[in-house]
């Protein structure tokens, strides 16, 4: 231990020797570290799972059952009404839940201002299936029409002042509602119910009510919403629930094996029944889609993302390149050192020891200053590009990874001058 | 104790080889005090550095304490400079950024001793050059041959049983280098084998012992001359 202490003086000393290589080198191996930690954010928090032990068992079913022919068309991405219900006659899946999102105005009373808020229509297993956690109340039993609406906790607060407001009422477009569960903080990051709209990347919704609630009181889709015969997209009541009218987004929870390949069947199935009675001319092409695959399979990853990554890994490496040419002139200036130190009797196990120590300064240097950068950087891109806001998140996985990528960086940087240095022939340099 | 057996040293470059050192034969006895002698680009320093294992040699072999200095690996070369060679080089060699107490420290630290009886070492070794009172000091703080003293005592700190210096004195005026031979020939007296590199002939004469080298090859004053030992 004292020997380490030793080292680090060591180092420490030769530091001050010639201070600004140095400080130039720490700076370079930051901005590329820095920059690269910015974009990494993203990248990493973007392409990550929110749900890891579940995303392989929620599933997106589509099908073509559409009035229209077309051979190589994708099934729309949407179900109509009608088609779900026809879905739901299965009791394969573990839990299954259909919705979709609209807007409205939310105020205690008549006299309040309304406030603008997200509103999504959906089911109880949305909650089960996507494991929403419940601060207060229940949610509604089955999704049948009732004035009950779940509000997210941040809602009740700015609603309320408090969360535990469980039975009292408020205006939902004028309309009355009691609250009858507020949930606790939950962000799901990115939100991949809602990839086939590729709006993964906002925030989840303020309100939730029960999905024939919507469908009663004319909710319309704020997404996507797509008809292919006469159906009134506005008429969701009545020709939303019999026409081709398409907005309904709908996951099923298949935990098995089994499940899995028993609900296909069931899909090829239901399609061969819809064409044979003649509903349905264009060819059977059912998807089923995980959770986990759902961003790739809606094409919505972001290619200005992907680049941006790429250079900015290209940028550190351009950075390590210069980083260790600064590195390079510093230790064949402390050549010297390194000889008299082997000369002195110092091994070269010793001497990487030695230049282990260097390193973890090195480290610790570069980490600062990266970490700064990198927080400017999420910074500027939050101001630049705002939508991506929310994934400027850091969490412990991604620092460690951070940190170990700085110390190879560190270790790159140092090693190769560092073995040249102490390498060289030993009497040279003592000569003078 | 020094065993060189008709052994060689050629220095490649890209344009010239230059054969440093040519089939030499010696034999240095333990207590022994050898002065190392001859012109400018002989091979005095090679040879030094050889006995150091700071230079590899082509040919021929080396023996210290019986045992062949080839095929050690780096571990085993580094213990062998660290415990039984001090060197002392010609142009000081002490780090500028670091007290005398570090300084003569050094060799120690790579051998694990305890930091008292490192502290200790280096002190005795200081008092021994009459420079203790100026532990603290930076070695720019001192004069040439204090410095050289420095670094005298810091090969010496280790208690080595072979002193290699080379050109010990070079530097400095006559009455600082008659110090410095005095300290050596006392750090003799208590036992150390020393080889020293020198120009000066009246030093050389002092040595037990007058090895001359030209060319790369010892000349005939390699052989023992009775008359400068008994001045000695
Ligand atoms: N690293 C080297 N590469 C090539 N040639 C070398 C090297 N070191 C020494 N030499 C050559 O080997 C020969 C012996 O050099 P050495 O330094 O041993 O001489 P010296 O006797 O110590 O001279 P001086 O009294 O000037 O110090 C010289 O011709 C020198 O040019
Ligand atoms: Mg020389």
């Amino acid at each position: 231990m004292e020997q380490f202490f030793y080292y680090l003086k060591v180092s420490w000393v030769s530091i001050k020797r010639a201070p600004l290589p140095y400080a130039l080198t720490v700076f370079i191996l930051s901005l590329g570290l820095g920059v690269f930690f910015a974009n990494a954010t993203f990248y990493y928090q973007l392409n990550s799972d929110p749900l890891p032990h579940k995303s392989d068992k929620l599933f997106f079913p589509m099908m073509m059952l559409v009035p229209y022919e077309c051979a190589d068309c994708k099934p729309p991405s949407v179900l109509s009404y009608a088609n779900v219900q026809k879905l739901k006659s299965s009791d394969i899946p573990t839990a299954e839940a259909a919705m979709y999102s609209s807007d409205g105005y939310l105020r205690l009373d008549s006299t309040a201002l309304p406030t603008p808020v997200k509103v999504r229509l959906t089911e109880p297993d949305f909650f089960h299936m996507l494991e929403v956690p419940l601060l207060h109340g229940a949610i509604w039993p089955d999704s049948k029409n009732r004035q009950e609406i779940v509000l997210s906790k941040a809602m009740a607060e700015k609603m309320f002042g408090s969360t535990d407001v469980v039975g009292k009422q408020l205006l939902l477009d004028d309309r009355s509602f009691a609250v009858v569960a507020v949930l606790d903080d939950w962000q799901m990051l990115p939100r991949l119910y809602d990839a086939n709209n590729g709006n993964h990347v906002n925030e989840v919704e303020d309100v939730y009510i029960p999905l024939e609630t919507g469908y009663d009181l004319n909710y319309l889709s704020n997404t996507q919403s797509q008809t292919f015969d006469d159906a009134d997209y506005r008429k969701l009541a009545s020709d939303g629930r019999s026409k081709a009218l398409h907005q309904l987004q709908y996951w099923v929870q298949l935990d098995t094996e089994a499940q899995q390949q028993a609900y296909q069947q069931f899909m090829a199935n239901l399609a061969e029944d819809e064409k044979k009675a003649g509903r349905h001319p264009s060819p059977v092409n059912n998807q089923l889609p995980a959770m986990r695959n759902i961003v790739a399979y809606f094409g919505g990853e972001s290619g200005d993302i992907k680049a941006f990554a790429l250079v900015t890994l290209l940028f550190l490496v351009v950075c390590l390149f210069n980083a260790s040419h600064l590195s390079l002139n510093r230790y064949l200036s402390n050549q010297y050192e390194f000889s008299l130190r082997r000369a002195l009797g110092a091994s070269r196990w010793q001497l990487q020891q030695q230049m282990l120590a260097d390193v973890l300064l090195m480290t610790v240097f570069a980490i600062s200053g990266a970490l700064l950068i990198g927080f400017g950087g999420t910074a500027l891109m939050n101001y630049l590009w705002p939508i991506n806001a929310l994934f400027a998140r850091w969490d412990l996985t991604l620092m460690l990874f951070l940190l170990a990528l700085t110390f190879a960086a560190s270790y790159l940087v140092t090693l190769y001058p560092a073995l040249r240095a102490s390498f060289g022939a030993l009497n040279q340099q003592l000569k003078e | 104790m020094i065993q060189l057996k008709n052994l060689s040293k050629v220095f490649r470059t890209e344009l010239i080889e230059t054969h440093a050192l040519r089939q030499i034969e010696l034999q240095v006895s333990e207590g022994e005090f050898v002065a190392l002698t001859g012109p400018s680009g002989s091979g005095k320093s090679t040879l030094l550095n050889v006995l150091g294992t700071l230079e590899h040699f082509d040919e021929g072999d080396y023996l210290l304490d019986g045992q062949s200095v080839r095929g050690l690996s780096d571990r085993q070369l580094s213990a062998l400079r660290n415990e039984k060679i001090g060197f002392i080089f010609q142009g000081f060699n002490l780090i500028k950024d670091y007290s005398l107490l570090d300084n003569i420290e050094l060799p120690l630290r790579y051998r694990g001793i305890s930091a008292s009886d490192r502290k200790r070492r280096a002190l005795e070794a200081l008092e021994l050059v009459g420079l203790a009172a100026r532990k603290d000091y930076h070695p720019s703080q001192l004069s040439g041959g204090q410095q050289q003293r420095v670094a005298i005592a810091r090969a010496i700190a280790g208690q080595p049983r072979i002193l290699l210096a080379d050109e010990p004195t070079g530097n400095l005026d006559s009455l600082m280098a008659r110090q410095v031979m005095e300290l050596l020939e006392q750090i003799n007296r208590q036992g150390c084998t020393i080889l020293m590199v020198t120009h000066d002939p009246d030093q050389a004469r002092r040595a037990s012992r007058q090895v001359q080298i030209v060319d790369g090859q010892l000349s005939d004053a390699a052989m023992y001359d009775p008359l400068a030992a008994k001045l000695a």
